[in-house]
């Protein structure tokens, strides 16, 4: 493996701009959960790059962290755009603003 | 620190003092809510082993001077620590004792008094979670720790305050409650942070023992104090977050019993005590402690002269003895401070509850209502009224006194004698409003002698079925609480000892210095009892006080301070609409203005920032995203030097 | 070599899957981009992680998403795509984040040297995980049954939440 550490963070760091913009531009909320995903995987490729170059685990065991984090976010989240686009008939997500 | 290990006893019991509560709570919620009885049995069972473990707990460690710590690592990272486990000190043991046993006899109590609501699981069920967050809270061994159960404390307290849902101002307290709690909050976690990033270790004992002065600045050290009391503010309702408290009565009496005497608000000061000896590095801070405390206790008791609604009355004393706690504390009284927070939970309990035998009979929470209604003629509660009114007001031979007493002692011994002079008259009053209630209630006047001005508008209370009062379950918890603040005084001695330890010189001295101070104390209650007795006890009194001939006053004291006016003044206008006319004002300017110079993008600007108040959740997000691209260059010139 | 295959391969099928209009074809884009990161952490050491990142999320989260998406039907073509007063400063804050970002992982000394091998087996990794996060997995253990009690309450609809109280 001769892929300096450099590297990797470059590409988990365009993963996440890719993350954030799907996430801040889209006007649909699954494609903004998707987003959330996108980010959520590429914190883990920088987590993994990262504990290649310090030699500790420590970085492995978080991704797998991350991995139950994003589970649970996905199924409450979708459960929440399920309700919500029952209710408003809407992915759009400026039609969930009863809170205004 | 101790790892875990199973087979020990005490570790055992500490578990199943803390758990037995959440296992009720999840078993109600995911099982039983259907039937009504096994829920109410299940929480009093959970609670009831809680109680025991508490007891065992406390005659086990007795003598044990040092603090047993069961911890383990929850997160470590190079430089940091956050432990998670147990601390059992005297402090902590005391506080789980008065936890439980203020739950217990809350939760027999309730089963009268809820009995018949549609919501009587689901109010067992948010019981028995408050009492697993708050027990939790009491022997959390690191502040991270503390700080999760605090916030759960604050959720649980939310919905019981919010019980009754379909009732609009019941959800409105809740929120209230909520939301300038949370204001505390977030103060005490950036504190939390603070001291994470100095110390290293958020552990309390590491915090309390001296080495961590030297690992802050003590400009630090006093911004992070001061930083944590602010959740403390926030959580015990002190000067200015204090106007949730009275609101918070909307819930039902039970819960106002538990929220002010053993739980909620004790939780700040019970934090306090907790970190006492990391704020004593602090003497800045431990001033300021000082004043936020008077200057609580004064504004709360002169509300409390002119309520009219029973519950608020009490409302207001909390927040006032709660400020006499915090003044002890701050003056260096840590046995004071500790031994007023036992005896208040005893006697402050003891009020509500005596207080909802009435609320129960008579359906209403205003107390000449009460007194026309014959609230005298409930012989057990009114006696037992009269005990923890005595207690409120500091007569002796009720546990009110001999912590008073120690509270005075203590700011006796403070730099200056304004905090002295401040106590007695917090004293004075708090005798006055607790006797007014209480001649109110007892010595009503013949219906002849009705006098004008604000008391004759409302309706007859309604004559309900006199007998509900006194049925078992309201009396027994009302005897023993009795007993409890009867008997309590009398215990300073072996308290004093088991929560300070013979070794350590003793904060507070009694007696030589200040042998007039007890009979000043004596004199300023009684002169307020008799004050009150005067104005609303005696035969053809006036039943006005003298606050209330005062316009000016009453205004005052009856709008709490006009503080509640200032918080929706400022949120209204200036948070809500001024920013938002702002934005919008920008808006139409820039479209309207033809003034074809201006770009397209201010023009954008203008709209994104009128968007930002529309309420979708993606440009908020955008702004999250903004400032911490902004940090990261602001981090990144900082450390690179600039290029 | 592998790794830039690779790591064009998540790039190019990420940049598709958050620019397709169709909801399906962007979860499946979106497939292939977690199938690649699956490729990524073999290459890095973290077998396991590898296998469990193509269950979970390739396997188990994905699939959820494309539930969702082909359960409620939609046409997705009202949707407007990247309106501008949301992409300019998503497109601004991003291009100041991805130049800060390269600074700062070019300036940093010791990124440009190649990676040691390490060898994560799986053995190890569960033995490094229970000994010194055992309290952090009980965590996650319960925070994942709270998000399923969440998610089947709210999935229950509309018609059963006032009735909690009937009882």
């Amino acid at each position: 493996m001769i892929v300096p550490f450099g590297h990797v963070l470059m590409l988990a760091g365009m993963l996440f701009l890719l993350g954030v913009f799907c996430t801040l531009t889209r006007r649909n909320l699954v494609m903004i959960i998707l987003g959330v995903e996108v980010m959520l995987n590429a914190a883990a490729i920088a987590f993994v790059g990262a504990a290649l170059h310090w030699q500790s685990l420590e970085g492995q065991a978080f991704v797998l962290f991350i991995m139950a984090i994003a589970a649970t976010e996905v199924s409450v989240g979708l459960a929440l755009i399920v309700y919500a686009y029952r209710r408003s008939g809407s992915f759009d997500p400026s039609s969930c603003n009863l809170l205004r | 620190m101790i790892p875990f290990q199973a087979e020990d006893a005490i570790h055992m019991t500490v578990i199943l003092a803390t758990l037995t509560p959440l296992v009720a709570f999840l078993l109600i919620m995911l099982g039983t809510r259907a039937r009504k009885n096994l829920s109410a049995g299940l929480s009093l069972g959970a609670i009831a082993i809680s109680f025991g473990c508490s007891l065992l707990l406390l005659a086990r460690l007795w003598n044990v001077r040092e603090p047993l710590e069961y911890s383990t690592r929850w997160v470590a990272l190079n430089r940091m620590e956050i432990p998670f486990g147990f601390l059992l000190d005297p402090v902590s043991l005391l506080m789980l004792s008065i936890v439980t046993l203020i739950c217990l006899l809350v939760q027999v109590y309730s089963l009268g008094y809820m009995a018949g609501d549609p919501g009587f699981s689901r109010y067992y069920a948010f019981m028995s979670l408050f009492a697993w967050a708050m027990t939790s809270l009491v022997l959390s061994s690191s502040l991270l720790q503390l700080f999760i159960f605090w916030e759960l404390v604050g959720l649980s307290s939310y919905l019981l305050i919010g019980f009754w849902y379909e009732k609009f101002s019941a959800t409105q307290a809740g929120k209230k409650a909520f939301v300038m709690t949370r204001a505390g909050d977030v103060s005490f976690l950036l504190g939390l942070i603070l001291v994470l990033v100095h110390v290293g270790n958020p552990a309390i004992l590491e915090m309390n023992s001296l080495d961590s002065a030297g690992l802050m600045p003590s400009g630090i050290l006093t911004f992070a104090a001061l930083l944590i009391f602010g959740g403390i503010v926030g959580k015990s309702a002190q000067f200015p977050l204090m106007t949730w408290l009275p609101d918070a009565m909307e819930g039902p009496t039970p819960v106002s019993a538990l929220l002010h005497s053993a739980t909620m608000v004790a939780a700040g000061v019970y934090l306090f005590a907790r970190l006492f000896p990391f704020f004593a590095l602090s003497p800045t801070a431990m001033g300021i402690f000082l004043f936020i405390g008077t200057v609580s206790m004064i504004l709360a008791s002169t509300m409390a002269m002119v309520a009219r609604d029973i519950k608020q009355v009490w409302a207001y004393s909390t927040i006032s003895q709660l400020g006499f706690m915090i003044m002890g504390l701050a003056a260096g009284g840590y046995f004071a401070g500790v031994f007023h927070l036992t005896t208040h939970a005893g006697f402050k309990a003891l009020l509500f509850l005596c207080s909802g035998v009435f609320i129960h009979t008579w359906h209403t929470n205003d107390i000449f209502e009460l007194g026309k209604g014959g609230a005298r003629r409930l012989k057990i509660p009114v006696i037992a009224l009269v005990v923890a009114a005595g207690a409120l007001a500091g007569l002796p031979p009720f546990s009110g006194f001999f912590s008073k007493e120690a509270i005075l002692a203590a700011l006796a011994l403070s730099s200056h004698p304004v905090w002295l002079a401040a106590g007695l008259l917090g004293v004075f009053l708090t005798a006055y409003y607790a006797f007014r209630v209480l001649c109110i209630l007892l010595f009503p006047p013949s219906a002849g002698e009705e006098p004008s001005g604000p008391v004759g508008g409302l309706a007859p209370a309604p004559k309900g079925s006199r007998q509900e009062g006194s049925s078992r379950t309201f009396i027994w918890p009302l005897i023993i609480l009795a007993f409890l603040t009867l008997l309590l005084g009398f215990f300073q001695g072996p308290l004093q000892h088991f929560l300070l330890g013979e070794g350590k010189a003793l904060l507070v001295d009694h007696g030589e210095q200040a042998g007039w101070l007890p009979f000043t104390a004596l004199f300023l209650s009684l002169a307020g009892v008799g004050l009150a007795w005067a104005e609303f006890g005696r035969c053809g009194a006036a039943r006005l006080s003298f606050v209330e001939r005062i316009p000016f006053l009453r205004e005052l004291f009856s709008r709490r301070w006009y503080l509640d006016h200032f918080y929706h003044f400022f949120v209204d206008r200036i948070v809500d609409r001024g920013f938002s006319k702002l934005f919008a004002q920008n808006d139409n300017r820039v479209i309207d203005g033809s003034i074809e110079a201006v770009s397209r993008g201010t023009l954008e600007a203008g709209r994104f920032l009128a968007f930002l108040q529309s309420g979708m959740i993606q440009y908020r997000l955008l702004v999250s995203f903004a400032v911490m691209v902004l940090l990261s260059l602001y981090f990144f010139y900082r450390d690179s030097g600039g290029f | 070599m592998i790794f830039y295959l690779t790591g064009g391969l998540i790039v190019a099928s990420t940049a598709m899957a958050i620019t397709r209009r169709h909801m399906v074809h962007a979860v499946i884009y979106l497939l292939f981009s977690f199938f690649g990161t699956a490729i990524l952490f073999y290459l890095l050491g973290a077998p396991l992680l590898a296998a469990l990142w193509v269950i979970i999320y390739a396997g188990a989260i994905m699939v959820l998403f494309l539930f969702v998406v082909m359960m409620i039907r939609t046409d997705a073509t009202e949707e407007v795509m990247f309106p501008l007063n949301q992409w300019l400063p998503a497109a601004i804050f991003g291009a100041i984040y991805m130049a800060v970002g390269a600074a700062v992982v070019l300036m940093t000394p010791g990124t440009e040297v190649a990676l040691p091998l390490m060898a994560g087996s799986p053995r190890e990794f569960a033995l490094y995980v229970f000994q010194n996060h055992w309290l952090s997995i009980e965590i996650v253990s319960l925070l994942l049954l709270v998000a399923l009690v969440g998610a089947m309450s709210l999935g229950r609809g509309k018609g059963r939440d006032r009735t909690e109280d009937e009882a």
